[in-house]
C-alpha cells in the first residue's frame, strides 16, 4: 500500500536499490506500527511471579469490579493495611444494568476483566452460561466454609458441575413497606405488628395483599402499590420454578402457577390498586411524599432507596413510611450479589483471598452499615451492626430492620434462573405489567407477552 | 553521493505517504477493520459471551429482515429523522438569513444559536426527560394548568418521536444555522444590491438569490443530517433510561442503533446484531447516493463554489461564466 514498485528506478539506480529501500520501507513500517500501537493503547504487563503469595518484596495490585452501593469501601483500606505488598484498585459502577453491560463486553472480548468481579443475582443465569470463564473457589477453600452461609446462596452460586463461583455478599430477602399515615388515614391499623396481621401474618397470601388494597382504594380512592412490575417480580421469584424448569426448560406457556398470580395481578392493577408508577424514577421521588400509593414489595437493598427516593423529593422520616415482618405468599428474595475471580486473573489465589475477606462475617456487617446491603452470612445476619439501631432504622420509624430481614430471609428457595431470565422479566413481562397498569386487561397483555417471546425468540 | 542523490529521490517520493499515513493507518484500525469484522460476525451464529459459533451465511440478515422488531426499529427511525430534519433545516436556513441581515451584536446572537449544541446530549436529555415526564413533568403540568388534556410522551408513538425530535432540533438547528450562514456570506453582495436596485424584494431575493447559492452547503447539512439522524442513539436510550426494554416499554421509539445494542448487549445475539449494523450502513449509503444524484442535477449551481477537481473547474469555467445564471434569474422581471 505504501510502496509499489517502481521498474524504472530499478534500471536508474541499480543494484543499490533493494537494500535501501527495503531500509527505508522499514522505517517507514516501524513508524506507522508505533503509531498503530500508540492508537491501539498500550498494554502494560504483570511481570511479577504470580505463584508467590504477595508481600512487602512481591507487591501485587488487585482491580475489583463493583457495582450501586455495595458498602466494600472502607474494607479495601483495612485489607491493604492487614496485607502488605496487596493495593487494590477499585472500581465501581453506578447501576447493576451498566455493569451488566460492562462485564458482557469485557468477557466478550476476553480481556479487560478484573481480578475480582462482583456479579448480581439477576444475571447469574447468563453468568453460568460461561461458569468455565470463573475460577472454581473451591480450589481456594470455599467448601470448608460453605456452611457460613444461607445454604441456598451458596447454591446459587455453584455451576452444574459442582464448581463454586462466587462468594455471597448480600442477599435482597422481602418484607412489605408501608406508609404509617396513609394506612390511619384509611382507618388501617399502622403499627407494624398489626399491620403484618393485617396482610395475613405468617401465612400472608396475595389474596390478602389485594383484598386490603381493595379496601384501601374503596377508602381512600387513591391506588395502594407503586406499579405492578416489582409487586410481580416477587410473585414470580418465590414460586419454585419461575421462568424456567429446573432442568432448564422454558416455563411460562402453559404454567399455571405463573399463570394464576398474572390473573391475580393483572385484575388488581383493573381495580385502581396500581399508581402506574415509572420504575425507579416515581417522578423523581415525588410519589413517595405526596401521598400516590401506600405500600411497596421491599427487598433489603430497596429501603435505602426508599429512603433516597423520600429525601430526593424533600420528605424525611416524618412522611411515615415503615417496614413490616411480612410477606404474601411466603419468604422472597429479590437480587443480591456475589464476588467471582474470572479465570483471566493473572493472581487468581491473592483475589480469591480477597473475595473472602469482602464477605466474611464482619466485612459483611460493615457493609450493611455502610450500605443496608443485608448480609448472605449468618454470622452477620446476628451481629450487632445489623440487628442493631442505624440511620435506616430511624427513617422507618425504628423497625429493627435486620431482625424483620433475618426472620424475611428464612425458607427462601434458590429458584433455577435460565440464560434468558432477566430478558424475560424486563423484556416480555416487563412492558406487560406496564400494559395492566395502564387499563389493557391481563388476557391481552398475557397474549401480547406471549407474542413478544416469540419475536425475541426465546427458548 | 550516488547513495544520497538516491535518499533524496527516495525521501521525495515516498515520504508524503509517510505524512498521510497516520490517517489511513487509523482509518484501518478503526473504521475498516471493524467494518470488515462485523461483517464476518454478520455470516456467524456469534453469541455476545459463548462467541463464534457455526458459520450460517446470510441466514442472519433474512432472520432481521423478517423480524417485525427490525422494521418497527426503521419506522421509528424514518419517523423521527423526519419530523427533526425537517423542521431543524427550515429553522435553520430562517435563522441565517436572519443572522446575514445587518444586525448588531452580532457575535452575541451567532453565539447564542451554537449554545445548545455545546451542551453534551446526555445533559440534554435529561433534562428534556425531566419535562417530558408524563406524571410530574414541567409539559403536562402546563397543559393540565390550562385544561387541556394531558400527553403520553412516553408512551405513545407519535408524542415520543415529536419529544426526541424536539431535543435532535435543540442542539443540532443552530450548529447547522452557522454552516448554512457562512454559506449565505459568500454570496455576493452585489448580487443582492443589482436585484435589490431592479426593484426585488427581500423574500423574493431570499428564494431567487440567496437560496440557489447556498445549494451546495445545504446539501452537506442535509447529508449529515441524515447520517446523524438515521444513527440516532443517545436520545432515545436516555429519554426514558429506566424502561426495562431500551426505546420504550413496546418499542415505541426504540430506534435502529438502539435495537442492535440491545440485540447485542441485552439478549446476546452478536450476529444478528453485526447484520443489523451492516443493513442499517447499507442504508446509509444508499441514501447517500441519492442525496448524490440530486445534488449532480443540481450542478451547474455549485460548480462555481469551488468544486475538488481543478481542472474540471477551468473547463466549466470556459463553458459558462459564473453567476451569469443567476444574474439572468435576478433580472427575470
Amino acid at each position: 500500500m505504501l510502496v509499489s514498485p517502481h521498474s524504472h528506478k530499478q534500471d536508474l539506480n541499480g543494484v543499490t536499490v533493494n537494500p535501501s529501500r527495503t531500509a527505508r520501507l522499514a522505517k517507514v513500517v516501524a513508524l506507522s506500527s508505533s503509531i498503530a500501537l500508540l492508537a491501539a493503547g498500550c498494554a502494560s504487563g504483570d511481570s511479577k511471579d504470580a505463584a508467590q503469595p504477595a508481600s512487602a518484596d512481591n507487591p501485587v495490585s488487585l482491580t475489583i469490579t463493583t457495582f450501586g452501593t455495595q458498602g466494600l469501601d472502607p474494607l479495601y483500606k483495612q485489607y491493604e493495611a492487614d496485607n502488605p505488598g496487596i493495593t487494590i484498585e477499585a472500581t465501581n459502577i453506578d447501576t447493576g444494568g451498566n455493569a451488566l453491560t460492562d462485564w458482557k463486553t469485557k468477557q466478550a472480548a476476553g480481556a479487560g476483566l478484573p481480578d475480582v468481579q462482583a456479579v448480581e443475582e439477576g444475571w447469574l443465569g447468563q453468568v453460568m452460561t460461561v461458569s468455565d470463564s470463573f475460577t472454581d473457589l473451591n480450589e481456594y477453600g470455599a467448601k470448608d466454609i460453605a456452611g457460613d452461609w444461607v445454604d441456598w446462596k451458596v447454591q446459587q452460586a455453584t455451576d452444574a458441575d459442582g464448581r463454586t463461583i462466587g462468594y455471597g455478599t448480600d442477599i435482597g430477602p422481602m418484607g412489605l413497606c408501608y406508609n404509617s399515615k396513609l394506612f390511619k388515614a384509611a382507618g388501617l391499623p399502622s403499627d407494624r405488628e398489626q399491620v403484618a396481621e393485617l396482610f395475613g401474618g405468617a401465612d400472608s397470601t396475595w389474596d390478602d395483599f389485594f383484598s386490603v388494597g381493595e379496601d384501601y382504594v374503596k377508602k381512600t380512592d387513591k391506588a395502594f402499590y407503586d406499579q405492578s412490575g416489582f409487586v410481580w417480580n416477587a410473585m414470580v421469584n418465590q414460586l419454585d420454578e419461575g421462568y424456567y424448569k429446573a432442568d432448564g426448560s422454558l416455563n411460562i406457556e402453559g404454567n399455571t402457577a405463573l399463570r394464576e398470580r398474572w390473573d391475580q395481578l393483572s385484575a388488581a392493577a383493573s381495580k385502581g390498586l396500581s399508581s402506574a408508577q415509572t420504575q425507579w424514577d416515581w417522578g423523581k421521588g415525588q410519589a413517595f411524599v405526596d401521598g400516590s400509593f401506600a405500600v411497596m414489595p421491599c427487598p433489603g437493598w430497596m429501603l435505602g432507596n426508599v429512603k433516597g427516593q423520600v429525601e430526593g423529593a424533600g420528605g424525611d422520616a416524618s412522611d411515615g413510611w415503615d417496614f413490616a415482618d411480612v410477606f404474601p405468599g411466603g419468604a422472597a428474595n429479590w437480587g443480591g450479589a456475589f464476588l467471582t475471580v474470572p479465570s483471566t486473573s493473572k493472581h487468581p489465589a491473592e483475589a480469591a483471598k480477597l473475595a473472602q475477606y469482602l464477605t466474611n462475617a464482619t466485612s459483611q456487617a460493615t457493609s450493611f452499615e455502610e450500605a443496608g446491603a443485608f448480609p448472605s452470612n449468618i454470622e452477620a445476619q446476628k451481629s450487632k451492626a445489623v440487628t442493631g439501631e442505624n440511620d435506616l432504622t430511624k427513617f422507618f420509624n425504628g423497625a429493627p430492620i435486620g431482625e424483620i430481614l433475618s426472620n424475611r430471609a428464612e425458607g427462601v428457595k434458590a429458584q433455577y434462573k435460565g440464560a434468558d431470565d432477566s430478558v424475560i422479566q424486563e423484556q416480555v413481562f416487563g412492558p406487560a405489567t406496564i400494559a395492566i397498569d395502564k387499563g389493557t386487561d391481563g388476557d391481552t397483555a398475557w397474549n401480547t407477552a406471549l407474542s413478544t417471546l416469540q419475536e425475541l425468540e426465546i427458548k | 553521493m550516488r547513495r544520497q542523490h538516491l535518499r533524496g529521490r527516495l525521501d521525495f517520493k515516498y515520504s508524503p505517504y509517510l505524512y498521510i499515513s497516520p490517517f489511513f493507518i487509523l482509518f484501518a484500525l478503526v473504521g475498516l477493520f471493524p467494518l470488515i469484522y462485523t461483517f464476518v460476525v454478520s455470516i456467524n451464529d456469534w453469541d455476545l459471551l459463548g462467541g463464534a459459533g457455526d458459520w450460517v451465511g446470510l441466514k442472519n440478515y433474512q432472520a432481521e429482515l423478517a423480524s417485525p422488531l427490525f422494521w418497527n426499529s426503521l419506522f421509528n427511525t424514518f419517523s423521527i429523522f423526519l419530523l427533526s430534519a425537517i423542521p431543524q433545516l427550515v429553522v435553520a436556513t430562517f435563522i441565517a438569513a436572519m443572522l446575514d441581515q445587518n444586525i448588531r451584536a452580532k457575535t452575541f446572537w451567532r453565539m447564542s444559536v451554537l449554545v445548545p449544541y455545546v451542551v453534551t446530549p446526555v445533559a440534554v436529555t435529561l433534562i428534556f426527560s425531566t419535562a417530558f415526564d408524563e406524571k410530574y413533568g414541567l409539559i403536562n403540568n402546563l397543559l393540565g394548568a390550562l385544561n387541556l388534556d394531558t400527553i403520553a410522551w412516553k408512551t405513545d408513538v407519535f408524542p415520543s418521536h415529536m419529544a426526541i425530535a424536539t431535543m435532535v432540533n435543540w442542539r443540532w438547528t443552530g450548529y447547522n444555522a452557522l454552516i448554512l450562514l457562512a454559506a449565505m456570506q459568500a454570496v455576493p453582495r452585489e448580487l443582492h444590491e443589482s436585484a435589490a436596485i431592479d426593484g426585488a424584494g427581500m423574500i423574493r431575493r431570499f428564494f431567487s438569490i440567496t437560496l440557489p447559492s447556498i445549494r451546495p452547503t445545504m446539501i452537506f447539512v442535509i447529508i449529515t443530517a441524515t447520517i446523524g439522524g438515521l444513527q440516532i442513539f443517545t436520545e432515545p436510550k436516555l429519554f426514558n433510561p429506566s424502561s426495562s426494554v431500551p426505546g420504550g416499554p413496546d418499542r415505541q421509539y426504540q430506534t435502529t442503533v438502539l435495537y442492535l445494542w440491545d440485540l447485542a448487549f441485552n439478549r446476546g445475539d452478536f450476529g444478528r446484531a453485526s447484520a443489523v449494523a451492516w443493513m442499517l450502513f447499507l442504508i446509509i449509503i444508499v441514501i447517500g447516493v441519492i442525496n448524490f444524484l440530486i445534488s449532480g442535477t443540481i450542478a451547474s449551481s455549485s460548480d462555481k463554489r469551488g468544486p475538488r477537481r481543478i481542472p474540471g473547474r477551468k473547463a466549466k469555467r470556459i463553458k459558462s461564466h459564473p453567476s451569469g445564471s443567476l444574474r439572468e434569474s435576478a433580472n427575470d422581471e
